[in-house]
């Protein structure tokens, strides 16, 4: 009985998460009468391959994705630079003050993005940034430091604790404890977090919108193929983005051991 | 203290580079929200009295209340179903955990554009449901009411539902095996053993799923901007079009505070009734 | 400024180059909406460091740029504008007694409809209110839907198109009460049933995707569309005219876009010489020829081609009915509680008169506000 939900659960699931793909994926390769009509086609009938090569002719490719690879792995590398000894030391500290800084960190998050967009921006295009890489990995980072920070502590919080005070009572200092016990050991943690940080960066579009103005990224590039030009031509568009993705998720999903996830919660 | 030093030190980057930019804006943006938008005076509660009285407003409150409550508790529900089914060892486990992660991966404005795809008037949702015979007239699920909330929180759980359910597996995977085989042994059916051992020790994580979901639930904004727009708001486009089409950063930021607000009494609420469970228990 | 692949390529390839060639300097153009135009130049005027030297911006959405002073004042230049250039859409780039915008493009809406579907139930093109009634109607009761889009998403779309509905009753749109508009939300309560579905979600871009896909059959939008629907879209039987009056007289407003120099430009004279390059006989002519937009100067139409002419007729006799918008400071108020009339009265069916009234009390004490 038990075997039956759960295969019915498991195909339901499947038809939902991949019918919004696949209907992407389909309107990008449809010709479109197939689609423009009062019941459209559900099948793969009619495939065109015009969209996808008018897309990759206009030449809004490449630049953008590059800007948004570079600025996803740049604020990545920052988020982890800044998070790893935050979150260690968060691991160490007793659980009331560490979940207290951690909701304080949090808060950032709390407020929509649109009212403090604008004050942030002005501030870093104030120190020169507008339209560089830096300017939006410094505000990408803000932005995912966050979730970096809470799977950084649940992965530090997973390593027990005698491994490390074995260490000290070796006369190994802080520092190089971290250096070298730590964060090896904590490593598929901090590939969970640099996954989930990578994704917080590469869909990100208020930020972008102030600070990305000629060089844009490849959000900014969809959201203009949304207004300006036909959904077709959108939907190829979504999903080039879209394709890289998969190809980091899929690749790096072995990494995604959910106790990373979960140790912040543990005290 | 001194004991902590070098975790200060340790921590002082990152609090300083986090708080340091974002801390001033929310600042700036609490005074705005107190501040009288004509004479400029501080503190007045004019823009709260503007927007307490907006019935837009009054709607985009219910409206981001119920699509939290509901999504939240249909995301832990569905989450702890796939979790328990990747749980089991079967052919292709390694496939579908893939599979059920890709959502996490589309950018949201991406999202966005394909719920419209479904929900749209002439969507594929209508054409589905055409096909099948269920309906001979499409249905209007994004014009108001409760079917449309409810696409909202179907739209919004097809993202993340996921990452429910990558947190629920985390604490079902940290369960040791021993415990669970020895209440099959005792006997214990399927439905006792989930709710007297695995959901209590279940509990942190579904603490961390809520507490992590539960603050971006609060903030929807790509997808009603995009399949509801001014008919029906949440407060995040509430904010964002007293912003944006009416010039009003006043009402924006006051209706933002009051978004705020409303997390952490939620995240209060919440972690009082746990800690009384706890102690209950 | 926010144009379609098209439209760049030709500026690209026509426009920017005698003007680069001349000046000896390099343009990059950069595409922004007119919706984030506003918050991008505060975040740089605040910044000091303004990297925009010259914006193209929608008439409609300039308030916030006035009330926040983000541009520099243009009045010295006033007497550099050419003289053809037709003196109402200067007057369209005063605020306050100041020129702060220089005319470039007017541009106005017109109607869509699908051909096909009009000769299959045998129906003339709607030439007022009446019309248009009539016309959803015998959609409605054929097809089982609404087929007549009105863009209903709220926010700038709405406003525009409710203000012109409102004058062409006759009626004071910032007065959000008088006779005209009473009438014009009372017919629009009544129009409401037979309007399709996705109207609440048509604005500029998604209402030519809802014409094409045979959501609605009639609609208003701006004249960009036509080329998407027809070309991107692939649906030829799309076909547009100058549109309907009201029961007063036909109205349409005239939108397009003016240029502007944000606040601490730093090449504000390569700026101010590119703008009298843009009202040039030559490129307004060149933009009516190449892009079929209208222009801003009477003489720029004597080169039209025959197939331009052809195109542009139901923009060109749209403009024949055009109205200019008042430039008021509380246009953003406007726009918030005529929105909320809209919502409240049309979409909920809440009584017409004493709705109104509550929302030109609050229009009142904006207006003495500002």
């Amino acid at each position: 009985m038990r075997r039956f939900v759960f295969l019915i659960l498991l195909v339901f699931a499947v038809i939902f998460i991949l019918a919004p793909v696949y209907l992407m994926v389909k309107i990008s390769l449809s010709p479109p009468a197939e689609i423009l009509r009062e019941h459209p086609s559900l099948g793969m009938e009619g495939i065109t391959f015009k969209h996808w090569s008018t897309i990759l002719s206009a030449g809004q490719i490449w630049a953008p994705l590059r800007k948004s690879l570079t600025v996803a792995v740049m604020s990545v590398v920052l988020s982890l630079l800044l998070g790893i000894p935050g979150a260690y030391a968060l691991s160490r500290l007793p659980f009331k003050l560490s979940s207290a800084i951690l909701l304080f960190i949090f808060l950032s998050r709390m407020i929509p993005e649109i009212e403090i967009a604008l004050p942030i921006s002005i501030t870093f295009i104030r120190i020169g940034l507008l339209d560089t890489d830096l300017g939006l990995t410094l505000a990408h980072a803000l932005r995912i430091l966050p979730i970096v920070t809470w799977i950084l502590v649940s992965s530090f919080k997973t390593i027990p604790r005698d491994l490390e005070d074995a260490a000290f009572v070796d006369g190994c200092g802080k520092v190089r404890s971290l250096l070298t016990i730590m964060v090896p050991l904590a490593l598929p943690g901090i590939a969970v977090a640099a996954i989930f940080g990578f994704l917080g960066s590469w869909d990100e579009f208020t930020y972008a919108v102030y600070l990305a103005i000629a060089k844009k990224t490849l959000p900014l590039v969809v959201y203009y193929y949304i207004n300006r030009a036909s959904f077709f031509l959108a939907s190829a568009y979504a999903t080039v983005i879209t394709i890289p993705v998969i190809i980091v998720t899929y690749s790096l999903q072995k990494y995604l051991k959910a106790e990373y996830l979960a140790g912040a919660v543990k005290s | 203290m001194r004991r902590y030093s070098t975790e200060i030190i340790f921590l002082f980057p990152l609090l300083a580079y986090l708080l340091g930019f974002t801390l001033i804006p929310i600042g700036h943006a609490t005074i705005l929200a107190f501040s009288d938008p004509w004479s400029g005076a501080f503190p007045s509660l004019a823009s709260f009295e503007n927007i307490f009285g907006h019935f837009q407003f009054k709607e985009a409150v219910f409206n981001t209340l119920f699509i939290t409550v509901v999504g939240l508790s249909l995301e832990l529900v569905l989450g702890l179903g796939l979790a328990l089914l990747l749980l089991e060892r079967f052919r292709g486990r390694k496939f579908f955990r893939a599979l059920m992660l890709l959502p996490l991966g589309i950018p949201t404005i991406v999202v966005a554009s394909n719920m419209r795809y479904l929900f749209d008037t002439n969507g594929f949702l209508n054409e589905v449901l055409y096909r099948l015979g269920m309906i001979e007239v499409p249905l209007n699920w994004m014009g108001g009411g409760i079917q449309t909330l409810f696409s909202l929180v179907v739209a919004d759980m097809w993202k993340v539902t996921p990452l429910v359910m990558l947190i629920l597996l985390a604490g079902l995977e940290s369960i040791p095996r021993e415990v669970l085989e020895a209440a099959e042994i005792d006997g214990a059916s399927y439905a006792r053993r989930l709710r007297f051992i695995l959901l209590p020790l279940l509990k942190p994580f579904i603490t961390m799923a809520l507490i992590i979901r539960g603050i971006d639930a609060f903030r929807i904004f790509e997808l009603p901007l995009a399949l509801t727009g001014q008919t029906v708001r949440v407060m995040a486009t509430y904010s964002f079009f007293e912003y944006r089409e009416f010039g009003n950063v006043h009402t924006s930021a006051a209706s933002a505070a009051i978004l705020m607000v409303m997390i952490l009494i939620a995240i209060g609420v919440y972690l009082k009734v746990v800690k009384q469970r706890e102690i209950m228990a | 400024m926010g144009l379609g692949e098209a439209e760049w390529k030709v500026m690209r390839e026509e426009i920017f180059p005698p003007f680069e060639k001349e000046a000896k300097v390099k343009i990059e153009a950069i595409q922004m909406e007119a919706a984030d135009l506003p918050q991008v130049l505060e975040a740089q005027v605040e910044a000091g460091r303004v990297k925009i030297d010259l914006f193209a911006q929608d008439n409609m959405q300039l308030a916030y740029l006035v009330n926040r002073g983000l541009i520099e004042d243009l009045s010295e230049y006033e007497k550099e504008i050419p003289e053809t250039v037709i003196p109402a859409l200067v007057e369209a780039c005063r605020f306050k007694g100041k020129l702060y915008f220089m005319p470039y493009r007017p541009n106005v809406q017109i109607v869509y409809y699908n051909r096909e579907k009009f000769e299959n139930y045998q129906l003339d093109l709607p030439r007022d209110w009446e019309d248009l009634l009539e016309v959803a109607r015998v959609f409605k009761q054929e097809e089982g839907k609404g087929k007549i889009l009105f863009k209903a998403y709220g926010g700038a779309p709405t406003a525009t198109q409710l203000y012109e509905w409102i004058v062409s009753a006759g009626g004071d749109p910032f007065s959000l009460n008088d006779e005209g508009c009473v009438k014009t939300f009372a017919f629009l309560q009544e129009l409401w049933p037979f309007v399709s579905a996705d109207s609440i979600r048509a604005k500029f871009d998604t209402s030519n995707e809802y014409i094409a896909r045979d959501s609605a059959y009639l609609m208003q939008n701006w004249p960009f569309g036509i080329r998407i629907i027809v070309e991107e879209y692939a649906k030829t039987d799309i076909e547009t005219y100058h549109g309907f009056s009201g029961p007063v007289r036909e109205a349409h407003v005239i939108g397009g876009e003016v240029l502007g120099i944000p606040r601490g430009a730093e090449k504000k004279e390569l700026a101010l010489k590119f703008i009298r390059y843009l009202q040039s006989r030559e490129v307004q002519g060149k933009l009516v020829n190449k892009l079929g937009w209208p222009s801003v100067r009477t003489d720029a139409y004597e080169e039209m081609t025959g197939l331009m002419r052809e195109r542009f007729k139901a923009v060109n006799e749209a403009l024949e009915y055009g109205v200019l918008r008042k430039n008021v400071s509380y246009w953003d108020d406007y726009v918030k509680y005529v929105n909320d009339a809209f919502t409240q009265i049309v979409i909920r069916g809440e009584p017409v008169e004493e709705t109104l009234d509550y929302y030109h009390d609050q229009l009142e004490a904006a207006k003495r506000r500002m």
